[in-house]
């Protein structure tokens, strides 16, 4: 059978930069990646939940992330996710691309 | 294996995290809300605004990429198998509960199969019926020879009319021993009627059955292989049967069974002669089956043979049993069955009731599961997961239940079976064929499945509410109404099947309490039957016996002796009252059943320990000559003589001018079975010049010697009269014990039943005062905080089980009332109403449910209001 942790993989290059690019910073649950992302962007930027979790469970699955769960300052019971060293030097790699990859879009842009 | 359950975990690990996280993610959210400054309410509302939607079409995508049901299907196994694997407990005692449910109605089922359902060996058995005139003297319908041959005449509603004599043994010499093997001589179309042919050689023609063709014999499978090793020459072989030279034709196959499921080796043609004089023929006895034609229903023949019923009765019976005589024509089923039909039924009624106790223990297993997992359920629903699909849920995992509970409880029929064979009395019908075959699987399959659909249905039903996300425990209250429901419906199946398993007890306590008439203890019995040719003469009879006579009486210890033709508590076939004469007194009344008789020696009353109510016992000195005197039962001389002195009247027996002196009156002593009043009894001397000595006989010893050295003594002076007769010495309590062999076996087996469904009752109310407390344990905080004494507590604890227990106790009772009633006829002196079984039963109940309730009563006066008012 399918893995179905692996089901409908396919490059989700934006999210996936954002979520690393976040826990770069430290380990954070789901919620406090939403916060983040929207505070952060100015509110420019509003992740949905309904790729937030997938996308998530995904990058624990290629060992991106590792996720446990935790007590929030509040006492809530979260699940905390941080990066795994593979999640570090993917973040590196994709950081690069995005910079080639916006530099490229960027020159399209401007040409058209 | 582990590593198995550990990569299927790991698997399936964020499925259920994820319903985990996306419940903290709602938290977090709410209090992030809150924080904002929205009302509680709103927060709530909002978080799950922003999430509802995306969640809704996230579980659809999923939905989606799953490859439909089977996915699905098998998604929801190995939730439930994580589940279980989570539990084990609640695992182990949900499967062995059902596991004992299904055992049991598997075990009793796979016995009473053969009897009730399974079709009969024969081909179109639906058409096969036994007929006959069926009348006070027999449990079966019979025949005589004389009406036979006229019904074989003129029947019109059989395609074929067939007919057997009763069982007889004959001595069979086969190369040196002789052996005693079961004979019975049948019609030549016998083995048509019912379908069957030999599966070596012919079947009898029509001449094998004419009045003097020489002999030949079909022989069992059986035989056969024990006998003659399964030679495949056995055809056209000659052996001796009752001293007569027989050529065996064939040999029938395995699965054969005589109509009448008795015992068989050997096939004799029946050989009835209609040129005998009527006399003769009117008092042979036979048994007659036949195959109704197409189309032809029982009640249709009944009809059709009714006038030759009315003809037959006219000729053949004596005029003293003709009102009591009836046509039967029943199916070949009913005739086989009819004695052990009620107690067959009863027995799977009560295992199902077992198996219901066991159903409800389960849904309430599951519901108590269901509403700890309440909260799940309701983050599934609310992430959109259909009703259908979170039923679904439920179902699968009790289907699962079911299977697993199927494989356990098939394990567990078989040792249950394993032990009711052996536990079964002799004679049990077809308790060969018991044994745990595709059917029973099958059955045990169903039983299973139905049994889950049921109890997960329950569960499965409850609606998950919005409001589980936030404060599960307020939402906790409703399925509790129906789990005490159900706590209350087991009480009420395991009191009916206390009640039943009371009364059946009693009734064989009253069956081996009762009087019987005689002493059995310390009286042992040694009988034999004379089948030899030459005993056919009477001198050599009694020659034989007065010799026998003199040198048993010897045997050193011996301690009184008596010899009689048969021993209570049986008794002959006996002969109608109303043949009976009074000197000088008026003819008796007509009607009056039957009566038996015996011949006996003098000191057969003292042997057996029957007092002797008035008058004297046989002497010596009366054996010489003259007419055998006679001594009456007491129930035979009430009747016969009312207030008057009996002794010293004559009484004309058989209508044969030959009149004998009463000399005594003893004690009524059970003639007919234990299990009904004694028949009214004669008894005359065996007189040395012939009258009484039949080829049967039992030697009476009351004696302190053990049955192995009078055995030894009892074969050495037969053997010195003539050897070669075989004989079986038996004492006399476990002879009369065998007649309490079916009673001890129902009342036995109830009695586990209802021991079981005493404890999974039990068990359930302890499960359910558990939950309950745990789930109130706040609220009983606060009533201790309040001031409650423990005390109070526990009776408050105590007083939810007495309801429910009272509450299911007056069901029960009802429920036992109707059907106690049904079972009346297997019940020995008891009435099904008997006031001291039910309160016992209703007595022990109550008390085994306050025990159950005790536990968690304490539980409950320990709370510590500190604790859990902390806990929420």
């Amino acid at each position: 059978m399918e893995d179905p942790a692996r089901r409908g993989d396919r490059p989700q290059g934006t999210l996936e930069l954002l979520i690393l690019k976040t826990l770069s910073r430290g380990a954070n649950h789901g919620f406090g990646i939403t916060l983040h992302i929207q505070t952060v962007s100015d509110g420019l930027l509003r992740v949905e939940e309904g790729s937030l979790y997938p996308a998530l469970h995904r990058m624990e699955a290629q060992k991106l992330v590792k996720g446990d769960w935790r007590v929030t300052e509040n006492g809530r019971r979260a699940r905390f996710y941080s990066l795994t060293d593979t999640g570090k030097r993917r973040l590196a790699e994709a950081e690069t691309n995005w910079a080639l990859v916006a530099k490229g879009v960027q020159k399209v842009l401007r040409f058209a | 294996m582990r590593e198995l359950w550990r990569r299927l975990g790991r698997r399936f690990h964020p499925q259920t995290a994820w319903h985990e996280e996306i419940h903290s993610h709602l938290t977090l959210r709410r209090e992030w809300n809150r924080a904002q400054g929205l009302s509680p309410g709103e927060a709530h509302r909002a978080a799950r605004r922003q999430f509802g939607p995306s969640l809704r079409t996230l579980e659809e995508i999923r939905a989606a990429h799953t490859r439909a049901w089977l996915d699905n299907l098998l998604g929801d196994t190995k939730n439930a198998m994580r589940g279980f694997r989570r539990s084990p407990v609640f695992f182990l005692i949900a499967i062995s509960t059902l596991a004992i449910g299904v055992g049991a109605s598997t075990a009793v089922f796979s016995v009473i199969d053969p009897l009730l359902f399974r079709s009969l060996p024969y081909p179109r058995d639906e058409q096969l019926v036994s007929v006959g005139y069926f009348g006070p003297i027999d449990t079966n319908e019979f025949n005589v020879v004389s009406s036979y041959l006229e019904w074989r005449r003129l029947q019109t509603p059989f395609q074929m009319l067939t007919s057997m004599r009763p069982a007889s043994t004959c001595d069979l010499v086969a190369g040196g021993t002789p052996q005693q093997v079961a004979c019975y001589g049948v019609e030549a179309n016998f083995l048509r009627t019912f379908g069957i042919t030999p599966d070596l050689g012919r079947d009898f023609a029509p001449q094998d059955d004419l009045p003097r063709a020489p002999t030949v014999i079909l022989i069992s499978h059986r035989l056969w292989q024990q006998v003659f090793g399964g030679d495949a020459q056995i055809l056209g072989r000659t052996v001796t049967v009752n001293e007569e030279p027989v050529r065996i034709i064939g040999v029938l196959p395995q699965r054969f069974e005589m109509p009448q499921l008795g015992d068989w080796d050997v096939l004799l043609p029946e050989r009835l002669d209609a040129s005998l004089p009527h006399s003769v023929n009117s008092n042979s006895a036979l048994r007659t089956f036949a195959r109704l034609r197409e189309g032809v229903s029982i009640a249709d023949a009944r009809d059709q043979m009714r006038p030759l019923f009315e003809a037959g009765l006219r000729e053949d019976v004596p005029a003293a049993l003709r009102v009591e005589v009836r046509l039967m024509v029943r199916s070949l089923r009913e005739r086989q069955i009819h004695e052990v039909k009620l107690a067959s039924w009863m027995l799977l009624g009560a295992a199902l009731a077992l198996l219901l106790i066991a159903c409800a223990n389960i849904a309430n297993l599951l519901l108590a599961r269901a509403a700890a997992r309440r909260r799940e359920l309701a983050v599934r629903a609310a992430i959109g997961a259909g009703r259908g699909r979170l039923i679904r849920q439920m179902l699968t995992e009790s289907l699962l239940l079911g299977l697993a509970g199927c494989v356990g409880g098939c394990g567990l029929g078989w040792v249950f079976l394993g032990a009711l064979v052996r536990l079964a009395p002799d004679g049990l019908v077809r308790l060969g064929l018991a044994a745990i075959q595709l059917r029973v699987l099958l059955f045990a399959l169903g039983t299973s499945l139905a049994a889950a659909l049921l109890f997960g249905i329950l569960p499965a039903l409850e609606q998950p509410r919005a409001e589980s996300l936030i404060g599960w425990r307020a939402a906790a209250a409703a399925p509790m109404a129906l789990r005490r429901c159900l706590v209350a419906a087991q009480v009420a199946i395991s009191l009916v099947l206390l009640t039943g398993a009371s009364l059946f007890l009693r009734s064989l306590w009253k069956l081996e309490t009762q009087p019987l008439g005689f002493r059995p203890e310390r009286l042992l019995t040694a009988s034999f039957t004379l089948r030899r040719q030459r005993y056919q003469a009477v001198a050599a009879r009694v020659a034989f016996f007065q010799q026998l006579e003199t040198r048993l009486k010897t045997i050193p210890g011996g301690g009184s002796f008596a010899l009689s033709d048969s021993i209570p508590p049986r008794g002959s076939m006996g002969r109608p009252y109303s043949n009976m004469r009074i000197a000088g007194h008026p003819p008796l009344a007509q009607k009056g059943g039957l009566v038996a008789f015996r011949w006996v020696t003098p000191g057969y009353f003292q042997a057996l320990g029957i007092a002797m109510v008035t008058g004297r016992d046989f002497e010596n000195a009366e054996r010489a000559a003259g007419e055998p005197p006679l001594i009456l039962s007491a129930s035979l001389a009430h009747r016969m003589f009312g207030n008057e002195n009996p002794i010293g009247q004559h009484i004309e027996l058989d209508s044969d001018g030959r009149w004998s002196e009463v000399v005594g009156v003893a004690a009524d002593a059970k003639n007919s079975g234990i299990d009904v009043i004694a028949d009214p009894e004669y008894y005359r001397l065996r007189m040395n010049d012939g009258p009484g000595f039949g080829g049967t006989a039992v030697a009476l010893f009351r004696t302190s010697l053990d049955e192995a050295t009078l055995a030894r003594w009892v074969r050495r002076e037969l053997a010195a009269v003539d050897p070669g007769i075989p004989v079986k010495v038996e004492r006399m309590e476990a002879r009369v014990g065998r007649f309490t062999d079916r009673p001890r076996f129902l009342a036995s087996l109830v009695a586990v039943f209802a021991a079981i469904g005493l404890v999974l009752a039990a068990v359930g109310v302890y499960g359910v005062l558990s939950l309950l407390v745990a789930q109130q344990s706040r609220e009983i905080g606060v009533r201790m905080a309040l001031g409650a004494r423990p005390r109070d507590i526990a009776w408050r604890i105590q007083g939810y089980a007495g309801i429910w227990t009272g509450i299911g106790v007056a069901a029960g009772l009802i429920l036992s009332s109707v059907l106690t009633r049904l079972v009346r006829g297997l019940l020995f002196d008891v009435s099904p109403a008997d006031p001291s079984s039910l309160t016992s039963a209703a007595g022990v109940l109550a008390i085994l449910a306050a025990l159950a309730a005790w536990v968690p009563a304490r539980r409950a006066a320990r709370v510590d209001p500190v604790v859990a008012l902390r806990e929420e």
